[in-house]
Parts: structure tokens; sequence; C-alpha cells
């Protein structure tokens, strides 16, 4: 019972950086900076709640951080028509850049960084045990963006940007406005996934989100690009990780080869869903 | 019109040079903002890589891994295959070299090139595969080579500090390679090597293979129009194996070169850099092997300024990776590019 209370925990930031990544996805673009908006979020939010002494004004600011980066990098993609891929990359770049020159310029100090001041996120071992408010929220967020992806005339809007631009033109409606607003919400969320990886801790530590944001892309796609979807795979690549965790325990394994073990998992379930994908087209 | 004038020209409308100046304009901007003494900082990193020959020398032979991982990368794109994995392609190519190298170190000369070929099949094919599963299943290679060259560099690392570390020194690094298969000094104390004179060649090799060659002018066909080559009867599976087979291999070759030439023994995350840098110098070069060792002395010149600067001021090295995010988000943009407008105008005409 224990692994798959912990497996919830660990599947809570992916979850949330999925979530985020959904409304890009369906709007018709991928969006590869994932990790380093859960990157900037987690940095940026234990950052400011240090200065400013609340958590909860903290984790704003971290979102309003990530959501700053994620909108300049829906511009220069939209706006600027720059490469997707590449832009998303330069995003990657400048947010684990920004967090250690930042680190370095505010702590003095490029590696892990505790802050004992920082309030500890109180667990809840109510209704599931183990979880912090985060949890709660990613389910509610789920739903939420549930409701407004296909009950409400934005998110069908943002949905048939994805898949039909010229509809939407059509309809006198602008394509980069949806795009950039999908951008836009998938910095926030990814900025609550990497609060609460830092505040977890009370530290920041280089490379905290560690493939995190990566392997959320690879769960949109296992999770058929649907919330419900997403919320079974998050939880399968928390218990993958959970074990992995329980592994090193038991089987005393090289800690190098615990750490590439969510990459290894994450590049299989790649795969098995490309050839699922495959098999499916050849049959019908 | 002169010929002269027309290369300037053809060089301002690809909007390059804009995009040098935005990101060296946010260099000034971040050592003001991050430095107490931003203009002794500003003179270091415009500056310092030539102020001696020790520097300069440096600055040259971090060119040679990147030009190496640019002409990869080239090949790769022109042929529409995002090849992310540098960073496993390149530790792994030289861990590779490095001990095979120190196994067979009774071959000499002969067992160095044998090393180095190892080291340069093995990414290869780490970058091979990537193509290989988007044949096979069409599974994007752009997240496949990022993950696997991930988990790559971790297992890289078990090995070097586990298995092969070497015992006689305090470094995290494996035993160093033979001194006959070390490349010779062509301007000391710096440690520019004779890496410098195979990097020209490869870049001659890669126009003559790009521009040249049959397979080279169908690599660029499935680049531009996947459909046209279809039609075209042209093996488009095969061409999505072999570009990143080739970017693979030439980031492999860079990293064992650059044990060869100046790090003798492979270092824990000595590669930290070299992947994204190649990409970083592929993109302003715009896929042109000609273009590739300017751009890789630009990015060299970079990453040596922010080192003098840390050595001697109080910014870090990463400042580096700033100017390069900036480089990655504005190099792709088409507004900045000339011909954009005229595209544009000729669209309004019809």
């Amino acid at each position: 019972m224990q692994i798959i209370y912990s497996a919830i925990s660990i599947s809570v930031p992916l979850l949330l950086a999925a979530t985020g990544g959904l409304f890009c996805e369906l709007s018709g673009s991928l969006n590869i900076a994932l990790e380093g908006l859960l990157l900037i979020g987690a940095f940026t939010s234990v950052v400011a709640a240090h200065f400013v002494g609340n958590v909860f004004l903290g984790v704003l600011i971290g979102m309003s951080c990530a959501m700053l980066l994620s909108y300049i990098q829906a511009i220069i993609t939209f706006k600027m028509k720059a490469n997707m891929f590449i832009a998303g990359l330069a995003a990657n770049l400048l947010a684990s850049g920004l967090c250690t020159v930042l680190s370095f310029k505010f702590f003095n100090n490029k590696g892990v960084v505790v802050f004992n001041d920082v309030q500890k996120l109180k667990v809840l071992n109510f209704p599931i045990p183990g979880q912090t408010i985060f949890t709660y929220i990613a389910l509610l967020l789920l739903v939420v963006s549930y409701f407004v992806l296909y009950k409400t005339p934005f998110g069908i809007h943002l949905r048939c940007c994805g898949k039909n631009e010229t509809a939407l033109v059509s309809l006198g409606l602008k394509p980069d406005f949806y795009r950039v607003t999908a951008y836009i919400i998938s910095g926030a969320t990814c900025a609550l996934g990497g609060a609460l990886l830092t505040l977890n801790l009370g530290s920041f530590v280089p490379n905290i989100s560690n493939g995190k944001g990566w392997m959320a892309l690879v769960i949109i796609f296992l999770g058929n690009k649907n919330p419900w979807g997403l919320l079974a795979a998050s939880l399968v690549f928390g218990l993958a990780d959970s074990f992995s965790n329980f592994a090193q325990g038991a089987l005393n394994v090289p800690a190098d080869f615990i750490l590439a073990i969510p990459y290894i998992f994450t590049l299989i379930a790649m795969l098995v869903f490309s050839i699922i994908v495959k098999k499916k087209k050849e049959f019908k | 019109m002169n010929k002269k004038q027309s290369v300037f020209k053809n060089i301002i409308n690809t909007g390059i040079p804009f995009v040098i100046m935005i990101s060296l304009g946010i260099v000034i901007i971040l050592s003001f903002l991050l430095s107490a003494t931003p203009f002794k900082t500003l003179r270091y990193f415009f500056f310092g890589s030539f102020q001696n020959l020790y520097y300069f020398g440096n600055m040259l032979n971090s060119a040679i891994p990147l030009v190496f991982g640019g002409l990869g990368i080239s090949i790769a794109m022109t042929s529409d295959n995002f090849n992310l994995g540098g960073e496993g392609q390149v530790y792994s190519g030289a861990f590779t070299t490095t001990i095979v190298a120190v196994a067979l170190a009774p071959l000499g000369i002969f067992g160095g090139i044998i090393a180095l070929l190892a080291g340069t099949l093995l990414a290869g094919i780490i970058g091979g595969l990537s193509g290989y599963f988007k044949m096979k299943w069409s599974t994007s290679e752009l997240i496949t080579s990022f993950l696997l060259s991930n988990a790559i560099v971790l297992i890289v690392n078990y090995l070097i500090t586990g298995p092969f570390l070497d015992p006689e020194t305090n470094l995290l690094a494996t035993r160093k390679v033979p001194e006959v298969m070390r490349l010779q000094k062509i301007l000391p104390p710096s440690s520019l090597s004779t890496g410098a004179i195979y990097a020209v060649i490869a870049v001659f090799l890669v126009y003559m293979f790009m521009y040249k060659t049959r397979t080279g002018y169908e690599l660029r066909v499935c680049g531009a129009n996947p459909r046209f080559a279809v039609y075209g009867g042209l093996d488009v599976k095969k061409n999505m194996v072999l570009p990143m087979f080739i970017s693979g291999a030439f980031y492999g070759l860079g990293g064992g070169l650059a044990i060869y030439g100046t790090f003798f023994s492979c270092m824990k995350e000595f590669h930290v850099g070299l992947g994204w840098n190649g990409l970083a110098v592929a993109l302003i070069a715009r896929f042109k092997p000609k273009a590739v060792i300017p751009a890789a002395i630009f990015f060299a010149w970079i990453g040596s300024g922010a080192k003098i600067a840390m050595q001697r001021c109080d910014v870090t090295l990463e400042i580096a990776s700033i100017v390069q995010a900036v480089v990655f988000f504005l190099i792709t943009c088409e507004v900045f590019q000339r011909n954009y407008f005229k595209k544009k105008e000729e669209l309004a005409c019809k």
C-alpha cells in the first residue's frame, strides 16, 4: 500500500505538467519546454517564498514567472514564426541557465540550496494518506480542464485549432490567440508541479525536474490526449518510479542506474505506444 | 552588383547578424545586472580570448568538437531529422574511444585508430537507433533521441566512476590514453592540437558528400520535400536512419578527438554543453557545411569568454548558456529574415 501512496505523490507533478501540455497538444502545437517550465517554476516559487516569507505568494510568483517564460516562447513561436521545437529547446536551455546564474547571484552557490525558513508543505492524511494539498489541486485542475476543453466554447475552439485551423479562421477567430493561451496555461500548471517538487523538499537541487517534463510529454501521448487518460498514464509512471525507488533499497543497484530508469521506462513506453498506434492503423 | 556585395547582402538577409547582435546585447545587460564590476566582466568576456596565445589557442581548440557536432546536425537537419541526443552521443563516443584505446595500447597508433572508429560507430548506432524507431513505428525521433541520450549519460557516469575508474588519481576519470595516440600540439602553450586540421578536412568531406554525391542529393530532397521524394521513387525510409546515424557518428568522432587532443582521459561529465552547442552551431550556420567553422568559433568564443570572466570576475559560466538560449530563440524566426517580407509581399500581390 505504501508504494501506491508514494506513487500517487510522485505522479502529481507529472499530472500537473501533462495537464498544461494537453492544452498545447490539443491546440496543435507540441510544447517541448514543459521540462524548462517545471524547472523555472520550481526555482522561482521556492526563492520567492524565501524572500516574501509566504509559501502561497511564492507559488503565485513562481506561476507568473513560468507563465512569462511560456508567453515569451509562444510569442516567438507564433508571432515571430520561429521553429516550434527550437524555440522550445531555447526555453529549456534558458530555464536551466537562469536557475544556475540566479542561484549563484542570490546564494553564491551553484549546487543544492536549502531553505530552512520556508515552511514545509503540510501532509494531509485524509482522504488519501501521505498527500499534500497539491494532489487535490492537481485532481481539481484535471476536472476543470476537462470541462473547459470539452464543454466551453473556448475549449471547443482550442481543439478546433489543432484539428482544422482553416475552419477556425473562417469563423473569424485567430488560431494564434488559442495557441498562446494554451502555452500560458501550460506555464501555470508546470509551475505548480515544479513548486511541489521544491516545497516538498524545502530546498532547490540543480536539475530537480530530472526529465519530468519529457515524461509528461510521453504521458500526453500515452493518455491518448484525454484528461482521464492522463490520470491513468501518470499513475503508471508514478508506480514505475516508486518501484525503482523500492528496488534501490532492496537490491542495492547503483544510484546512476536508478536515475536512468525513468528515462528508459519513458522510452519503452513511447515505443510501445507508437507500435500500438501503428498496428491499429494497419488493422484498419 | 559585384559578387562581394551580394555575399554581404546574403548574410544580412539571413538575419543572423541581428540575432548575434541581440544575443551580445543580452550579455551586456546581464553583466550590468549580475556583476559588481560590469565593465571588467565585459572586457574579459569579449576580449579575454584574444589577450594571449594561451587563451586564443584554447578557444580555437574548444571549437573542434563543435565543428564535428555542427556538421552532423547539419546533415540530420537538412534531411529533416531532429537529433537531440548530442550530449549522450559525444559522451559515449568519447568514453568508448578512451577505454578501447587504453585496452589496445600495445598496438600503438593503429590501436588508436580502431578505438576512434569504435567510439564513432557506437555513437552512430545510438543516433541511428532513434532513426530506426522513426522508420519502423514512426516514433518521434526528437523525443527518443533525447531520452536515450539522458539514460546513456547516466550509464556512462556509472561506468566511469565504477568499473573503469583510474585508481591512481583522485579525479573521477578513466585511465589516460597512451602517449602515441595523443594529437600533437600546434600552438603551445595552448592545447590547440592537430584535431583542427581534421575538423577542416571533415568540413570539406561533408560539403562534397552533401552537394556532390547522389546520397547527399537524396538526403537534401527528403528534407526539402518528403512528398516529392516519395513520388520521385527515393528510399525515404533509408533517409531516416542514415542521417541520424551520421549525426551520431560525428558527435562520437568529435568526442573521441577531444579525448586524443585535449583531455587524454574521459572525465565524468566533461561533455556537458558539447551536444547543445553542436546543435546551436548547426542552426547559426543554417545547416551549410561551409558556414560551420565560423559558427563553431563564435560559440567557442562565447564559451571561453564566459570561462575567463568567471575566473577573473563574479559571474558564472552559465551566462554562456543564456546567450545560447537567446540564439536558439531567435535564429529560426522568419521575421528577421529579409525574404520573409518579400514572400509576404508576393503573397499579397497574388
